[in-house]
């Protein structure tokens, strides 16, 4: 079992039902291919820092999602790419990231060894 | 000597920020945290003016380039 955050952007023009709509089709793209939605976030509308199509805002949505590895994302991503409604997408793989955390101990203070020889050396 | 003191004065030790905190993935989402890493013109901020050390600013410039793809921070910017 892997985790992943699946962040999309939806044009803001289309309107909050379709929107939701959306999101709860997407949502049951992943559910059906055998991933959960532990969280799902809804940033609603939000600045873009540089236009994208001419926008300058956004609805981002964002799902914390459990699956195998891979299994129903490759599909929501092309779904997400044929989409002229979803902006831009982005999954990010985060259990590699944040597992590691406790039993990091030994690296983890090797890295700081290095850090201060780096930080002595300037 | 006066030369040699002035060198001596203004070297400051950089330490790395994140590995003060012991900082283990930096959030693309973080916002606010990342913007402290761009400079103006929206460019990173290199490490030797930060201090970051090589594996957190590795981190620090993946989590930007993500964050620049869902327009969270600008690529550029006058």
């Amino acid at each position: 079992m892997r985790t992943y955050e699946l962040m999309f952007i939806i044009d803001p023009r289309v309107s909050d039902e379709e929107a939701e709509g959306l999101v709860a089709a997407y949502r049951k793209m992943i559910e059906e291919g055998g991933g959960t939605i532990s969280k799902h976030e809804d940033w609603g509308k939000r600045r873009l820092a540089y236009p994208i199509n001419k926008l300058n805002e956004g609805r981002y949505e964002l799902f914390y999602v459990n699956c195998e590895e891979g299994s129903p994302l490759p599909e929501v991503e092309r779904r997400m790419g044929q989409n002229e409604q979803v902006l831009r997408y982005l999954t990010v793989r985060t259990d590699q990231d944040r597992i590691p955390s406790p039993p990091e101990e030994e690296a983890e203070s090797k890295a700081e060894g290095e850090a201060a020889v780096t930080g002595g050396a300037k | 000597m006066s030369a040699n003191r002035k060198k001596v004065f203004y070297r400051r030790r950089k330490v790395c920020k994140f590995c003060v905190d012991k900082v283990n993935y930096i959030d693309y989402k973080d916002v606010k945290l990342l913007q402290q890493y761009i400079l103006e013109r929206a460019k990173i901020l290199p490490r030797r003016i930060s201090g970051t050390c090589a594996r957190h600013q590795r981190q620090v410039q993946r989590a930007i380039k993500r964050a620049r793809h869902l327009a969270l921070l600008p690529f550029s910017s006058d």
